[in-house]
């Protein structure tokens, strides 16, 4: 399974689309971090415009801090279209190739290559985050420096810049579990259409819609626990004042029982199909 | 015997791919399938390698080696933008092997590759590719390699020198190799035996020179002076300034030969079989 991993890895290193995908995530977070620049100084005026005269900060608010927050909001929507066409790709253009068929005709397991392809693509989106965060730390702390963060969820937050850190790498971390849902999700979409094109459609509109009922709010436990679109935001409570770690803990288990499902249902299809 | 298939049976919804389809190969044997397109060769070699199922029959593969068949499907399947190196390197670590520069040596020189090129195989000729792909099929030794439509694309230098790598590796390296083609010129002079699948069924079957035998038809003769020959004339055959159509009618072609020459002011520089495949992959009635 190690070698079969491995395999995967080098395929992935080796193909234009990879560092395609990654020019075009630099590319989006440049982008990103130039409109948080400017969104932020507009809704700090607002938030802001009373309390300066009450309260004293440290440093200018508009840092670093905010930038990675408001850039963190910004991610969640792009980054997985990205991701979801790249790791689809992992697949469809084997099937398009035939390489899926010439590595069945080795003594290699259907099971085995398809658990390899997901583990390969866990991996490859594991190295994305840890490159998007990794930058956008770097570039914000530098361009834009350090200080304390404010934020408004359920009400005006204020975090000091130690505090802030923590709260944002637990960000990266916590949305990382939502990244692999929908990279392993793209994946067995690639497993059931086998066609790149309409992998993406699906894709998209599977992203489109789940990003449209995260919206929605019904007041009902069972639907804020296991409505898919409502597990895929559980970031966002690490920014209330006292963050609810059952909860997140909770949505994260649950979202992971529904990567894993995923994948054993692509790992069945693939492995029951015929390769004709 | 490598590998049989037995009774095999394949429907696709309500058509019948295979109807009780039964081949084999024994080792050191080149076996052909012959047939038209759609006659179900690739479906039923697609079964032999595991990569389809079958709806019923038996297959049978006597083999100790942990990769018993090795084959290429239609056209080799690569990695593009990969060298031929990584390539081989690829299918080797997914199956556990060890792979180094002299093992890729060894098995370039197996199907005729030379080793040097490091561009990606996307650069290849169809022929190379064919090629590289054996050299794929070959990894991990396997007793029995299966080879759909090898020849499809190629030219016909590089049909030759493919069926002299087929002939080697049967000759020589004792494997097993079974084969299709719907060009009974591709297999004529490489296989042992030979199977006509059509319709999902197999027509005929035996050794290779009889089922070829049976299906020709005719002759082309090219030489000279055959429009003054009264052998010609008493056969039927059609004849033009340097070239004669002739149906045998029961006759050898060896006895009419022997006595063409025998004819003054006429000489056959060359005698081609013409094969009539509606006959060959009509179905033989025992």
């Amino acid at each position: 399974m190690m070698q079969l991993v491995l395999m995967e890895l080098f395929k992935i290193s080796r193909q234009r689309q990879t560092y395609y995908a990654v020019g075009a995530v630099l590319v989006l977070e440049g982008f990103i971090l130039m409109s948080a620049f400017y969104q932020g100084r507009e809704i700090l005026e607002v938030l802001l415009e009373n309390l300066r005269e009450s309260f004293e900060f440290q440093g200018d608010l508009m840092n670093g801090n905010l930038v990675i927050y408001l850039v963190l909001n910004s991610f969640w929507f792009h980054m997985p279209l990205i991701l979801m066409i790249v790791v689809s790709g992992f697949l469809t253009v084997e099937y398009k190739d035939r390489t899926v068929e010439a590595t069945l005709l080795q003594p290699v397991s259907r099971g085995g290559l398809i658990v390899s392809k997901y583990l390969a693509a866990l991996v490859f989106t594991g190295a994305i985050l840890v490159l998007l965060a990794g930058s956008t730390f770097g570039v914000s702390y530098a361009f834009f420096g350090r200080g304390d963060l404010v934020v408004f969820l359920d009400g005006l937050s204020f975090f000091e810049h130690p505090e802030a850190i923590r709260r944002l790498l637990y960000a990266f971390i916590t949305g990382s579990n939502t990244m692999m849902f929908y990279a392993v999700t793209s994946l067995t979409l690639a497993v059931i259409f086998k066609e790149a094109t309409v992998t993406w459609i699906v894709a998209a509109i599977f992203l489109i819609i789940n990003t449209l009922l995260l919206r929605l709010d019904m007041d009902s436990v069972f639907y804020d626990y296991f409505f898919l679109p409502k597990l895929t935001d559980s970031w966002q409570y690490l920014f209330y004042s006292e963050i609810p770690w059952g909860v997140i803990l909770k949505k994260n288990l649950v979202l992971w029982g529904y990567t894993l499902g995923t994948a054993a249902l692509g790992a069945m299809i693939f492995v029951k199909r015929d390769v004709k | 015997m490598i590998v049989a298939a037995r009774e095999i049976c394949k429907s696709y919804g309500t058509r019948a791919v295979l109807r009780g389809v039964s081949l084999s190969c024994l080792k050191g044997e080149i076996a052909g399938l012959i047939g038209p397109n759609g006659a179900g060769k690739t479906t039923l070699f697609r079964i032999l390698l595991g990569l389809v199922s079958r709806d019923s029959g038996q297959l049978v593969v006597h083999s100790q080696s942990a990769k018993p068949l090795g084959g290429i499907i239609e056209k080799p399947a690569l990695y593009n933008y990969l060298s031929a190196y990584d390539n081989l390197r690829v299918f080797s670590r997914i199956q556990g092997l060890d792979f180094g520069r002299k093992a890729y040596e060894g098995l370039m020189e197996r199907v005729g590759l030379a080793p040097g090129r490091k561009d990606p195989v996307r650069n290849y000729s169809m022929g190379m590719k064919q090629r590289l792909g054996l050299a794929v099929a070959l990894l991990n030794s396997p007793e029995c390699v299966i080879l759909d439509e090898p020849f499809s694309g190629l030219d016909p230098i590089g049909i030759r020198s493919l069926q002299d790598r087929i002939r080697t590796l049967a000759r020589e390296q004792d494997m097993a190799i079974l084969l299709s083609s719907h060009n009974l010129a591709e297999l004529g002079g490489l296989c042992d035996t030979l199977s006509v699948i059509n319709h999902g069924e197999i027509v005929r079957h035996g050794p290779a020179s009889e089922v070829f035998g049976k299906a020709v038809g005719g002759y082309l003769l090219y030489g000279t002076g055959l429009q003054h020959s009264r052998l010609l004339k008493a056969l039927g055959a059609e004849v033009g300034s340097t070239a004669a159509m002739l149906t045998l009618n029961g006759r050898e072609i060896s006895d009419v030969l022997r006595e063409l020459s025998a004819e003054q002011g006429v000489n056959v520089t060359a005698c081609i079989p013409q094969t009539n495949l509606y006959a060959l992959f009509e179905k033989e009635i025992p």
